[in-house]
């Protein structure tokens, strides 16, 4: 009987704390659902007319907003700043784990890149980029939101080159395969599962990020997250926020799925760079 | 073959190493030319070295003073918040989430939203018309704050950031104390001992070094913090929530104080430094 108690009271506690946390989310999916009426007639956390002409509306292109430019930018730019790290890493992380190439300089140094505050390198990067030509496109986008992601990715590939088994790649070395080959055909098939966890977590980081974003374009290359931002800007006659809220539910939902099939191994990857980092 | 090694780490190596380089070294030496230099939009391509004027400017500029505080307490006091409530719901809610592991789903989801988009949603939650929690405090206690005034603001954000990242703290610590070996438990339980002290005296020593881990992870992001601010109050009202991030910026975009903006950059990018080094110290210290 005590014992029961106690799981139904740790059952309230759950319940609470996911609804504490995850309040904002859900309030403003239930909005995004609502009429412009009822947002006002009825704040509350249940919608007595579910409709969708608010996802209706942000899906209609404008001058001023064009959601799709945004989805498009976000997706290019997240593609660019989740396998560029990858592709950049792996061979370092292939030295450093096997020839402890790089292990006392720069893979602490890289590391450490998590911790600094990025906006350091943001205003001599829009410089850089304004006579580049790199200022508000997908690319500059991309590769800035690449740095962001390249300490984890390199964590994680490292941790990962490190469990693959030494046999596998001296029996080949044995048949007189070239370092090429090896890192292609062992040790790429091998990782595949740490290479999935880097690819959705940088994917996912990139997706989300504001800053860059925010300096870096001004019209052409702007990201979702910022985009969406322009939804809060009332354009004369104050905030629609069921508009507003719509938009935010398409610009959470691409990372919130990848996010929720993955959940376990985002955990995994994040205890790991939270314990090295 | 030795030679051809050292070929081969160099080829393995210079991708990335360029990339960087190119991507960060680079501004880095930007950063340093035009902090001490005198610089406009006008004359980027020919700064006039200034010395250390731009420091000055930014020393005695009030508001960079404001900023540091605002972003170290904010840091300090969020990263603690986080820690102890993550400790809490992590250990009571074990037993719970061994069995049923897809909770963790609900408790962590916070995470994976944008902080900016998180930061939008509480414009929409908090609005004194359309948000729900004015709209239920008013109707069950018949008043609500003004939340985003002066003298809330602080609160305000601190309670943001700490309930989308508790969650973070909360997996950790959870993965932690689930990696306590068994015996070590098992051999506290034989003896008697009760939950309470168990945790205390048996349990929570195991965790100290994540716990430790997680306080830093989480201070480093609360002193950088920028987008669910920016978003959510500019950085108002009257300056009161601008975070070093947010000085920097507007130093920069709002002003043009190119010159103050990169000093105080240096400035950060030289306190971070310094920081990582003694954590990195501390850290190293306690494994030897």
């Amino acid at each position: 009987m005590r014992r029961r108690l106690k799981t139904a009271l740790r059952w309230l506690v759950f319940a609470v704390a996911a609804f504490v946390l995850n309040f904002p989310v859900l309030a403003t999916l239930v909005t995004s659902l609502k009429t412009n009426a009822e947002i006002s007639s009825n704040p509350g956390l249940w919608v007595f007319k579910p409709t969708l002409e608010n996802y209706a509306a942000v899906l209609t292109v404008s001058d001023r907003l064009n959601i799709f430019a945004y989805l498009q930018n976000s997706l290019v730019a997240a593609l660019i700043g989740s396998i560029v790290p990858i592709v950049l890493c792996f061979p370092m992380a292939y030295a450093i784990a096997r020839r402890e190439y790089g292990q006392r300089l720069f893979f602490p140094l890289v590391i450490n890149l998590r911790a600094l505050p990025l906006i350091i390198f943001a205003i001599p990067l829009y410089m850089m980029y304004r006579s580049l030509g790199l200022l508000d496109t997908q690319l500059g986008l991309g590769l800035i939101l690449a740095v962001v992601n390249l300490p984890l990715a390199l964590l994680v590939l490292v941790n990962a080159i490190n469990d693959v088994p030494l046999e596998l790649e001296e029996a080949a070395r044995m048949d007189g395969a070239k370092l090429g080959s090896v890192l292609f055909r062992i040790i790429v098939p091998v990782c595949r599962p740490a290479l999935l966890t880097v690819f959705i977590f940088g994917f996912i980081t990139a997706w989300n990020e504001f800053l860059f974003g925010l300096m870096l374009t001004t019209r052409d290359a702007v990201p979702m997250t910022v985009g969406a931002s322009f939804f809060f800007a009332s354009g004369g006659g104050g905030v629609q926020w069921g508009v507003a809220a719509a938009v935010i539910v398409v610009a959470a939902l691409p990372p919130m799925l990848l996010g929720m099939l993955m959940y376990r191994r985002i955990g995994g990857s994040m205890m790991a760079g939270a314990i090295k980092g | 073959m030795r030679r051809g090694r050292s070929l081969e780490n160099s080829v393995l190596a210079a991708p990335v190493v360029l990339f960087l380089l190119l991507l960060l070294g680079f501004p880095t030496v930007l950063d340093i030319i035009y902090g001490f230099s005198d610089v406009t939009f006008e004359t980027l391509r020919n700064p006039s070295f200034n010395g250390l004027d731009n420091f000055r400017t930014v020393i005695a500029d009030d508001d960079f003073w404001h900023a540091s505080w605002f972003s170290l307490k904010f840091g300090v006091l969020t990263a603690l918040a986080e820690c102890a409530i993550g400790l809490f719901l992590a250990v009571y809610l074990a037993p719970l989430i061994r069995q049923h592991p897809w909770l963790l789903a609900f408790l962590i989801a916070p995470m994976i939203v944008s902080p900016a988009m998180m930061g939008l949603m509480y414009r929409l939650v908090l609005h004194e018309f359309v948000g729900p929690l004015p709209h239920y405090l008013y109707t069950w206690m018949g008043d609500s704050p003004a939340f985003l005034s002066r003298e809330n603001v602080f609160l305000t954000v601190f309670t943001i950031e700490t309930l989308q990242w508790t969650p973070f703290a909360l997996l950790l610590l959870y993965m932690a104390y689930e990696a306590i070996p068994l015996h070590v438990r098992e051999a506290a339980a034989v003896d008697g001992v009760r939950p309470l002290k168990r945790f205390w005296y048996v349990e929570l020593p195991q965790m100290l070094p994540t716990l430790g881990i997680a306080f830093f992870i989480r201070f480093i992001d609360g002193f950088r913090v920028f987008d669910n601010i920016f978003v959510l109050t500019g950085s108002g009202p009257g300056g009161s929530t601008m975070s070093l991030s947010i000085y920097i910026y507007e130093a920069f975009f709002k002003s043009g104080s190119i010159g103050k903006a990169l000093a105080a950059s240096i400035l950060l990018f030289v306190t971070s430094f310094l920081i990582l080094l003694l954590a990195g110290r501390l850290i190293r210290g306690r494994a030897e």
